[in-house]
Parts: structure tokens; C-alpha cells; sequence
């Protein structure tokens, strides 16, 4: 089992939290509070159309008479929106054209966080390695996307969300916030007025993307939060592999992220969308900062036999409340998600999926595995939906809920709703402990307890893992390890 | 939200509507504009005979909201009492009954929901079960399809007690059997089952909740029915571990068939759960019944409707095996049949 042997060993050698530290960048900031001109002001730095800032104002109308959810199993005071920045990004010369304008400081924060920004330092492993192209948000702002040349000879569009609304307003325009509406909720709505930067991917007809895509979310300033936005769109026959990772730094103050992810699959495409989330889960002794981590998420299986995978490791932020979700319109379209979630320390998140079936023989399949340690809660909260239309949909739902600790918490929350007489659905949940079994064996065989525990969770979580793009799979089994830290004796 | 100041006060803003979270397949005041007047009292030839007739002779009747308001069964005592919660007419009413049963005292509760009209109703009750002791409830409720009915159980169970329920429905226009329960564990178990039978335009909602305080908890719960015509069928079960409830084992499961293309099953099957050292579980399933199955049966010769009527029995039958008095499961089970040959 190298890959538990790898595990361990990363463990021996790790500090808490590995990526909080701060870079020391000169930024611009948007003025505090939050207002019409911060909007017009955000859309002014990111030289948009008059359509897009009227489309951001009509949000933030919206958002002004809207009400602060309370459904989730989470709790945390009310959020002062006036007292944050919405804007923060790195000041650059009309916004780097090169890797070599970026700010050297920027360069090594992704250095350390073993983000490959180099072309060809990806490209000087051995032949034939994967590769994947990435795009850097730091804070507000994209710094830099890769192999852009590359992909566009293929005919991908792959490039931050502010450069799609310059250069392809055409399907920006037709496809952004066709999946989750403006008023789709209250932070989908915040987004929708003040959201900033984040990916656009567009593959089109036919075409098999060459690399992994992904982008890197990271939030560096204080009192700022990120409102990043992301849309693909995988257009007839294609396929296209994302995946996202997030970090940011240890900070006494709670940062709001509040993202908004888009997915459009239409005839025969399929996306397959993997997370890794590490935002800095707040202190675990006294729960003090941390980000709190609000996304919507949904792709809309728009065309028959289209495919949507979402994958996720839900590891850091104080708080997490992220449902993503398949719409499956198209007939025989397929929605699948896998999750780990671990908290630990005073984390609390609230996460699950909904499977909305509309369209005859669309099929669901969900695997979520909750893990509780410390003091943390963890709430499976999940929709399954067939209505009239769809005949012969069918869902496999397994919640299973792992606690380390007395003062833990898991909890179970599906929904299911059936509306036709041809579907099928099975869910099935259990919530357990680490089996005292188990653990006298491992340890019997000369591991640690904490050695042992990293072992039974692993098997626990591989269903998950295994779904996870190779280069992930090492790194979310890592973390997974690192998240349980300390939750033993 | 409380019903029960709805009717009294006749205050529709008081109903449960779908905005309450544990209420939003079951709305009522989405249902209801107004709250009818009282209903008027009934005379005994109103009233008639129960489904249960015959197996106790002590009988306990609650007519259009009037009937004894305790019930109380001495310690070391056996007793079987059939409760008749009878409505007729179109108007609201509301009661609630409250039982206690003594240290190491055993009840059977036969309980039935008849008749209905077009009337709004809650019936309201409190369980005690001391020390030891021990309650089985079946429940029988069959009623007008104008009904809008609510009937809320809260039980208090105590250390090495035990408390069964089997409800069986037809269901209403709307109608909800909620029991919550507060299981302090201490070697005391608990058993919720129930089945739904349900065509037209019927609605039955199911709803449990058990909260475990204490440790060495057992909570089995299992539901089935099925949903024709235009029929909504609602279970909802949670189940909650409190921090400290160690060694609990609960178990809940949910299978429901749909008959129809225009029937609709809900269910929210939830676990709480602030304990390391438990193990809770629940299942749920929705399908149609298996075609592979019915084609073989009618090739045995069996017509359509017997191979169906013979699928749901077995079905719906494996809930009944788990009934403990015998006399009230051969009425239960007759009770069942009738229906069945009526709805499948």
C-alpha cells in the first residue's frame, strides 16, 4: 500500500495547515461596503460591457431585498456585508500579458502551493506524462492561464471569466445564468452583482479536451472575500475534465467565498468536475476564523445521453454550504456525485447533492462519505427528484457517516420525491464509528493509533478517491490525512 | 403554527403550511382558507361499530372532538382498550387524551380513525409509560376522502419499557400521523412501524421522531405501502442521538411502491446523530412493482389483479408479521385484504 505509506509520512513532517501563509503584494482594493458604485466600480476595473454591469445591477437590486438562508444545519453571526472589500487584486500594468509581468511574490505563492504556472516545467517530466493547464485566481482577479495556445488549436476557449466577457460575449451571453438564475438563492444573487473572477471553458462540438484543465482559487488579502464564477460549457459530443483546489490564509477574521459554478452538457457531452477544497478551516481550538465557503453549484445535462461527474474533497473552511447538483433534462443523461467530507476542530458543513430527474431514463448515482472529528458537525443534506416526464429514471443513493470523537456530530438529511410510476430509487445511509475491531488489529500489527485510524479512513473514503483524477487522488488522500490531525486521544 | 389554536380559534394563519419545513408536502393552510364552525356533538347511533369490535371490552370513544380525557393503567396491570376516534359532519374539532401507564404494566391500544365527512380534526395524545412498562398501539384509521385529519402521538418512554405502533391508513384529503418519541435508552426499545394503502386522491403522511437521551437505545422502524391513482404518500422518520447516548442501535427503513404514473412518494428519512458509539442506519426505496414477477405469475395462470393483490400482500405483510398481539394482527390482516382487493 505505497499510497498509505505516502500518507503517513506526509503526515510526520506537517504543520496544521501547510498553506496559510500570507503574500506580501502590493493590492487595490474596492472601498469598503457594498453599494451600487462598488458594483459599477468593479465592472469598470474589469473594462466590461454596459450589458454585464446592467446585468450585475439588476443582482444587486435583487440581492437588496432578499433574506439571509437559515435552513442549513450550520450556525455562525450575521454576516456584516458592508463591512468587507469586494475587490482585491494585485496592481499590475494593464494586467499581465506574460508570465514574466506577474509579480514575482505571486510566482512563488504558487510555487509553494505546488501550483505548476511554467509550461514547461509541467512538460519536463517524462514523456507522456499528463499534463493540465491551469488558471491562477488570486483573489479578485485571474493572474495567469496556461497552454491557452495550445487548447485554442484544439478549438477550447479556456480563460478567465473576465476575459470571456470581452471576447466572447456571444456565449457568455446566451449561457451565463442560464443554469443557476440570478435569484437562484441569496448568495448565488450576491455573486451574480459582485463576482469577479473565475474560469470560462467553452469545448467545442466534437472534441476530446488534450489536457486536464484547472484552476487555483486563492484568497490572499484581509477583509476581502472571493466571489469567483465559473462556467463551461461542453458543447455536442465533447469531453472535458476540471478540476478546482482552493487555499487561503490563516486569518483570526471569517472570509466569505461565495461562488458561483456553472456546467452546461449538451447532446453526448460530458464533464467531469473535480473539487479540492482547503480554505483555512478557522483555529481548531477556539473555531476562531476561517472562511466560509457558500458556492452554488449545478450543471444542467441539457442535451440526451449528456454526462455530469461531480467529484469533491471537502476538507477546509470554517464552514461549507455547497449542494452541487445535476438538472437532467436531456433524456438518458447521467448525473453522478461523489463526496468526502471531513470536519474537524470547530468545522461545521452542511453538503449533499440534489439529482433533479426530468427527462425518460435519466440515471443518478451518489456516494457521499461524511467523516466527524473534533468538535465539528456534519450534515448530508440531499434532494432526489423524478417527475412525471421521467419514466424510468433511477437513483442509488449510499450516505455513509464515519465519527472520531464524543463531541462530534453527523447527521442525514436526504429528500426524496417521486412522481411517476417507472423510476427507481434506492438510498441507503449508516452511521457509525471506527470499528474497536478494526483498530485492535491494525495496532496488533505495530501501527500507531493515529497510523491505524489514517488506514480504516482511507478504505473508508476509496470509492471516492478512486473517482478522482490521478494527480488529485495523492493529494486529496493527503489532505485527508491532514484534516484528521490531532483527532486522536 | 399550532394546530390546535387553528381550530380553537378558528385562525387559519395558524396552520402548518409548506414554508414549515417538517410540513411541506403536507400543507394545510395552502388546503384551507377558512376553519370550519365546531362540529356538534354525536349520539351514540351516530357512532356505530369499530374495526376492533370484539376483541376488548373496554372501549374508549372520542366523537366529534368529546370523549374521556384520561386513561390510567395501574402498575403490574394487563389491559387491552379500544380507542374510537370517530368524526362526522363538516365541521373542526380537536381532543386530546392523555394515558399513563404504570411501572411494569402492560396496555394494547386499538386504535381507530373513522368516517371523517368533509371535517377538520386533531386528535392529541400523550403516552406515559413508567418504568418497565410496556404499550402496543395498532392503529386503523379508513376515512371519507373530504377528510383532513391530524392525529399527534407524544410518548415518554422510560428505562426498560417498550412501545410498539403499527399504523395502517387509507389516508385522506389530508391526513398525518406524527408520533415523536423520547427514548431515554436504558435497555427500553422501541418499534414504529407503519402501511399505507392509498388510490384516488388520497394523502397519508407518516411522521416519526425519536429522540434517543440516554444510552443502550434500540429504535426499529419499518414502513411500507403503495400509491395508485392520484395519491401522495409522506414518510418522514428522524431519528436523534443525543450527545451521550452511547451503544444505540437504530434502525429505519422506507419501501414504497407506486402504482401509478400520476401518484407521488415522499420521504425524508433523517439521522441526527452527536454520538461516536452508536450504529443507526436507514433505507429507503421507491419502485413499481417487479413486471418480471407479474409476468410469471399470470403465466402460472393467476389473473392480473390476484397477482398483484397477492405482490402487495406479501409486500404490506411483512409489517403485520412483526404485530405482537395475535388476535389484533388476524383482524389487522382481514382489515388489509379487504383493501387491497379494493385498491390494487
Amino acid at each position: 500500500m505505497p499510497a498509505v505509506k505516502d500518507t503517513l509520512e506526509q503526515v510526520a513532517g506537517l504543520e496544521k495547515y501547510e498553506h496559510g501563509f500570507v503574500t506580501e503584494v502590493e493590492q487595490e482594493f474596492a472601498p469598503r461596503g457594498l453599494d451600487r458604485d462598488t458594483v459599477a466600480f468593479i465592472s469598470r476595473k474589469k473594462d466590461e460591457p454596459d450589458w454585464m454591469l446592467a446585468w450585475r445591477l439588476e443582482a444587486f437590486e435583487r440581492w437588496s431585498a432578499m433574506e439571509s438562508p437559515d435552513w442549513a444545519r450550520v450556525s455562525f453571526p450575521p454576516i456584516d456585508y458592508q463591512d468587507a472589500t469586494y475587490y482585491a487584486a494585485p496592481k499590475a500594468k494593464d494586467g499581465p500579458a506574460s508570465l514574466d509581468d506577474v509579480d514575482p511574490e505571486i510566482l512563488k505563492t504558487y510555487e509553494k502551493l505546488g501550483i505548476p504556472l511554467r509550461e514547461q516545467e509541467v512538460l519536463a517530466g517524462v514523456t507522456g506524462a499528463p499534463r493540465y493547464a491551469v488558471d491562477a485566481v488570486f483573489d479578485s482577479v485571474s493572474v495567469v492561464t496556461t497552454f491557452k495556445k495550445e487548447l485554442a488549436e484544439a478549438g477550447v476557449i479556456f480563460c478567465s471569466m473576465s476575459e470571456a466577457v470581452r471576447e466572447h460575449p456571444e456565449l457568455v451571453r446566451k449561457y451565463l445564468g442560464s443554469v443557476v438564475p440570478v435569484t437562484d438563492n441569496f448568495f448565488a444573487c450576491l455573486n451574480s452583482a459582485v463576482f469577479s473572477d473565475g474560469s470560462f471553458v467553452y469545448v467545442p462540438p466534437g472534441v476530446r479536451c488534450p489536457m486536464e484543465l484547472s484552476t487555483y482559487f486563492r484568497i490572499n488579502a484581509a477583509g476581502s472575500g472571493q466571489f469567483e464564477r465559473t462556467l463551461i460549457i461542453a458543447d455536442k459530443g465533447s469531453f472535458v475534465s476540471y478540476l478546482e483546489g482552493c487555499t487561503a490564509p490563516m486569518r483570526d477574521e471569517n472570509q466569505l467565498h461565495a461562488a458561483v459554478v456553472e456546467l452546461v452538457a449538451l447532446e453526448d457531452a460530458e464533464i467531469k468536475y473535480s473539487t479540492v477544497q482547503n480554505w483555512y478551516p478557522g483555529d481548531p481550538e477556539t473555531g476562531k476564523g476561517g472562511i466560509y465557503n457558500f458556492v452554488t453549484k449545478r450543471a444542467d445535462c441539457r442535451g440526451d445521453r449528456s454526462r455530469v461527474s461531480w467529484t469533491q474533497v471537502e476538507t477546509g473552511s470554517a464552514i461549507t454550504w455547497k449542494y452541487p447538483s445535476c438538472v437532467l433534462r436531456g433524456r438518458e443523461s447521467v448525473g453522478e456525485f461523489y463526496s468526502i467530507a471531513i470536519t474537524n476542530g470547530r468545522q461545521q458543513a452542511d453538503t449533499g447533492t440534489k439529482m433533479i430527474h426530468l427527462g425518460e431514463g435519466t440515471r443518478s448515482r451518489i456516494i457521499s462519505k461524511g467523516i466527524s472529528a473534533g468538535r465539528s458537525s456534519n450534515t448530508y443534506r440531499g434532494l432526489v427528484s423524478a417527475h412525471p416526464k421521467a419514466r424510468g429514471a433511477r437513483n442509488f443513493t449510499q450516505c455513509d457517516s464515519l465519527l472520531i470523537g464524543k463531541s462530534c456530530a453527523a447527521h442525514t438529511v436526504p429528500y426524496i420525491e417521486a412522481r411517476n410510476g417507472a423510476c427507481t430509487f434506492e438510498h441507503e445511509a449508516t452511521t457509525t464509528r471506527l470499528s474497536e475491531d478494526q483498530l485492535f488489529y491494525a495496532r496488533q500489527r505495530g501501527l500507531s493509533e493515529e497510523e491505524a485510524v489514517q488506514l480504516l479512513v482511507n478504505g473508508f473514503v476509496r470509492e471516492v478517491l478512486q473517482e478522482l483524477p490521478m494527480e488529485f487522488a495523492v493529494e486529496a488522500q493527503k489532505l485527508v490525512a491532514i484534516s484528521l490531525e490531532g483527532s486522536v486521544g | 403554527m399550532n394546530l390546535d389554536e387553528a381550530i380553537r380559534l378558528r385562525d387559519p394563519a395558524q396552520l402548518p403550511s409548506r414554508r414549515d419545513e417538517d410540513w411541506r408536502w403536507t400543507d394545510l393552510r395552502g388546503l384551507l382558507r377558512t376553519i370550519p364552525e365546531p362540529s356538534s356533538p354525536l349520539g351514540p347511533q351516530a357512532i356505530g361499530v369499530g374495526p376492533f369490535e370484539g376483541l376488548a371490552a373496554e372501549s374508549l370513544v372520542v366523537a366529534n372532538g368529546s370523549g374521556p380525557e384520561t386513561l390510567r393503567v395501574a402498575p403490574g396491570e394487563t389491559r387491552t382498550v379500544i380507542l374510537r376516534h370517530v368524526s362526522r359532519g363538516d365541521g373542526a374539532h380537536s381532543a386530546r387524551l392523555r394515558i399513563e401507564v404504570g411501572g411494569g404494566a402492560r396496555l394494547t391500544l386499538l386504535e381507530s380513525h373513522e368516517g371523517g365527512g368533509s371535517s377538520l380534526s386533531l386528535l392529541g395524545v400523550d403516552l406515559t409509560l413508567e418504568d418497565g412498562a410496556s404499550c402496543e398501539r395498532l392503529v386503523l384509521a379508513d376515512l371519507d376522502p373530504e377528510a383532513v385529519a391530524v392525529v399527534e402521538l407524544d410518548v415518554e418512554l422510560s428505562a426498560g419499557g417498550r412501545y410498539a405502533q403499527t399504523v395502517l391508513t387509507t389516508g385522506a384529503r389530508r391526513q398525518r400521523f406524527e408520533t415523536r418519541l423520547r427514548h431515554p435508552g436504558l435497555r427500553s426499545e422501541a418499534r414504529l412501524d407503519g402501511v399505507y394503502i392509498l388510490a384516488g386522491r388520497k394523502h397519508a403522511d407518516l411522521t416519526s421522531v425519536v429522540r434517543h437521551t440516554g444510552p443502550d437505545g434500540r429504535t426499529d422502524q419499518l414502513t411500507r405501502g403503495f400509491a395508485d391513482g392520484q395519491s401522495r404518500a409522506v414518510f418522514q422518520g428522524r431519528i436523534t442521538v443525543q450527545e451521550g447516548a452511547d451503544g444505540v442501535d437504530a434502525r429505519m427503513a422506507h419501501n414504497a411502491l407506486i402504482l401509478s404514473d400520476r401518484a407521488e412518494v415522499d420521504a425524508r428519512p433523517e439521522l441526527e446523530i452527536y454520538a461516536d458509539d452508536v450504529a443507526c442506519a436507514h433505507g429507503a426505496t421507491v419502485g413499481a412493482l417487479d413486471d418480471d414477477v407479474l409476468f410469471y405469475m399470470r403465466q402460472r395462470g393467476l389473473a392480473e389483479t390476484d397477482a398483484r393483490a397477492l405482490l402487495a400482500v406479501s409486500f404490506l405483510g411483512e409489517v403485520i408479521e412483526r404485530i405482537d398481539f395475535a388476535a389484533g394482527a388476524e383482524r389487522v390482516r382481514s382489515w388489509l385484504l379487504a383493501r387491497i382487493g379494493a385498491g390494487v
